[in-house]
């Protein structure tokens, strides 16, 4: 964790509020005057009967932030069966009660797919339609097909089994740990499974720059993971897989370039309603505005992320090596991507 | 008595199934010793790259994973199977062009090696780690000036055998060329030391080693077969100890025949005190 965004009392309160029979409750902590410190120290007074500990203090094993922060938490867990979660997820209380039958001996990781919720500000909205829709597809794309898709948000594994690959520790040199959890799973022989229901992520405000360099971070992370699917990603969408579309169906059939385009892309979001009403996210009446928005701006966000190998996080500016590894910190700055 | 395979592909690289699959393949057969040593491809070339873009090479990003699930399964393999593994790599450079092409197998590794370097270089990194250098057949061609950089020559890989290698006296293994459960029906090495990853590695070095065929069988019984190392076949190739062909003649057990090369069947109790004569993967009992 770090830093107090907008709904984390409700959020860590979720978990408090679980209704699985034993659990414990680990916050992790980098620096004793975040003040997220005192909010999780209010939560647990106000909660004696859950069994939860704040740890603070960050160990360098490697570049990736996270991993660092987790790791006292890591190592001090009491129970084998590890969900890692982020501070702007807010599950329901029979979370862990979907999740665990999930994780069976055949099993290394149950992750899930996303919803983003209660979104605020363009660039919330514009976050809400991308992580509905794009991320959502890729997901369960991904997972049909095969590739280990594993996303932070939501890991439920167990440490016993990621210590045949040298535990999260051996995760630190990349920028994607959760994708590479979910690699080092598949070459122990292990299945990777998504959970039944989605993880409901509670996006809050962001700008349209916060929007912006966070899919830059993320499309980069993709491009040195999996860059031949990254350089596929435009297809993925409504706007290229329809010029292509209508470029073909006018040559070959003489259908009327706009109206086959028009269809086409009337008939994706038409799809992607349904994916986000699958996913249980908002659909208010603006919702086709910010999805055209997205879309139209799919193309330049696509070309910046080709740009470079650098992205901003934690406060960090870090340069990305091929294979996903990073290098270590280049400089500080002074906002979080 | 133990037998080996000691070039194996795993999900790291190019093969179907993941390293504790192997483990438990190989265990439940009853081998005493296995290799992986997936794929690890030039940086530099257009081929390599396109091998790290879709996963099929070790790159130092990953190695550090490959090492430690090796390590952990090779613990587990001891405690279950009393089967060593061994860890090891594959360096690799393809190329359209096939004289251009060139692999060497270093078994018994444990630093990553870039494989841009020349095979001389490369042979060289290997041994300087303790690791042991095998050329392949790609290498054949060179096989004067790399004599002295190299610790075994893969004779035989999969159920191919290179008979120019087998006839060239050179030091020499077979192997497996595993990349998924139907490359298990393979050539194989039988090894008469310790158990142990040193005492391979040195058992490569001094050759005290067989080439073996091994035929997977629903009913197969590696120690029944092996049995058959009783009748004199470790230290001759006729049973009398003649060797008509550099001293490591191929064999192959299977049910009650003795395979030669890849082709040709003998009853063992005819093959008894009788002489052989090899040529290519062809063979013939002569009077004794």
């Amino acid at each position: 964790m770090k830093g107090v965004d907008s709904g984390l009392r409700e959020n860590l309160q979720s978990f408090f509020s679980l209704d699985y029979p034993k659990f414990e409750l680990i916050f992790s902590v980098a620096d004793a005057r975040d003040p997220a410190c005192r909010l999780i120290e209010d939560l647990m007074d106000k909660n004696p009967g859950v069994d939860a500990r704040l740890i603070i203090g960050a160990v360098e094993v490697g570049p990736n932030p996270k991993v660092n922060n987790m790791m006292r938490g890591y190592h001090q867990a009491k129970y084998d069966v590890t969900l890692i979660s982020d501070s702007n997820v807010r599950v329901p209380a029979n979370y862990l009660t979907v999740l665990m039958p999930d994780l069976d001996d055949e099993t290394g990781v149950v992750s899930a797919v996303v919803s983003g919720q209660a979104p605020q500000g363009l660039g919330g909205r514009l976050e809400a339609t991308f992580v509905n829709t794009f991320y959502a597809r890729w997901m369960i794309l991904g997972s049909a097909l095969g590739f280990p898709m594993v996303i932070g948000k939501s890991m439920l594994f167990r440490r016993s089994v990621s210590a045949r690959f040298g535990g999260i520790q051996n995760l630190s040199k990349f920028l994607a740990e959760d994708f590479m959890a979910g690699q080092a799973m598949m070459h122990l022989g292990l299945k990777i499974k998504h959970m039944r229901i989605p993880c409901p992520q509670v996006i809050g405000k962001h700008s349209f720059s916060d929007f912006w360099n966070r899919h830059v971070r993320w499309g980069r992370m993709r491009k040195v993971q999996s860059p031949l699917a990254l350089f596929f990603e435009p297809v993925n969408g409504p706007i290229v897989s329809g010029l292509l579309g209508a470029f073909a169906a006018h040559k070959l059939f003489g259908v009327a370039f706009g109206t086959f385009f028009a269809a086409h892309v009337g008939f994706w979001f038409l799809n992607d309603l349904v994916v986000m009403s699958f996913l249980g996210a908002e659909i208010p009446y603006a919702t086709p505005l910010f999805w055209l928005l997205r879309e139209a701006t799919s193309i330049p966000h696509w070309m910046h992320i080709l740009s470079g190998n650098t992205v901003l996080w934690r406060g960090a500016k870090l340069k990305l090596q091929p294979g996903g590894t990073l290098a270590e910190p280049a400089s500080a700055v002074a906002r979080t991507a | 008595m133990f037998l080996a395979d000691l070039h194996i592909h795993s999900t790291f690289s190019d093969g179907k199934l993941a390293i504790p699959e192997i483990v438990d393949l190989y265990g439940s057969k009853g081998f005493g010793a296995i290799a992986l040593t997936d794929h690890l491809c030039e940086s530099n070339t257009l081929m390599g790259k396109a091998a790290a873009y879709m996963n099929r090479t070790l790159t130092p990003a990953v190695f550090p994973l490959y090492m430690e699930i090796l390590r952990t399964e090779a613990a587990r393999a001891w405690d279950q199977y009393k089967m060593v593994v061994l860890p090891g790599i594959e360096l690799t450079k393809n190329s359209v062009i096939n004289h251009r092409s060139a692999r060497i197998l270093g078994l018994g590794i444990s630093k990553y090696i870039e494989a841009d370097a020349d095979v001389v270089q490369l042979a060289r990194a290997i041994r300087a780690q303790g690791a042991v250098a095998i050329a392949t057949e790609t290498l054949l061609s060179k096989r004067t000036e790399l004599a002295s950089e190299i610790d075994a020559w893969e004779v035989a890989c999969g159920k191919k055998l290179s008979v120019e290698l087998l006839e060239s006296g050179l030091p020499k293994i077979a192997t497996g060329g595993f990349h998924s459960a139907k490359h298990l029906s393979s050539w194989k090495t039988v090894f008469f030391c310790e158990r142990h990853p040193q005492a391979i590695l040195d058992a490569i070095r001094n050759q005290d080693l067989k080439l073996f065929q091994y035929q997977e069988e629903s009913s197969h019984d590696v120690s029944k077969h092996l049995d058959l190392g009783g009748m004199g076949l470790r230290n001759g190739t006729d049973g009398r100890g003649n060797d008509p062909v550099h001293g490591a003649l191929p064999l192959s057990v299977t049910g009650s025949k003795i395979l030669v090369g890849s082709g040709t069947s003998f009853d063992p109790q005819a093959f008894e005190g009788r002489r052989l004569r090899v040529a290519g993967e062809s063979a013939e009992l002569l009077q004794s």
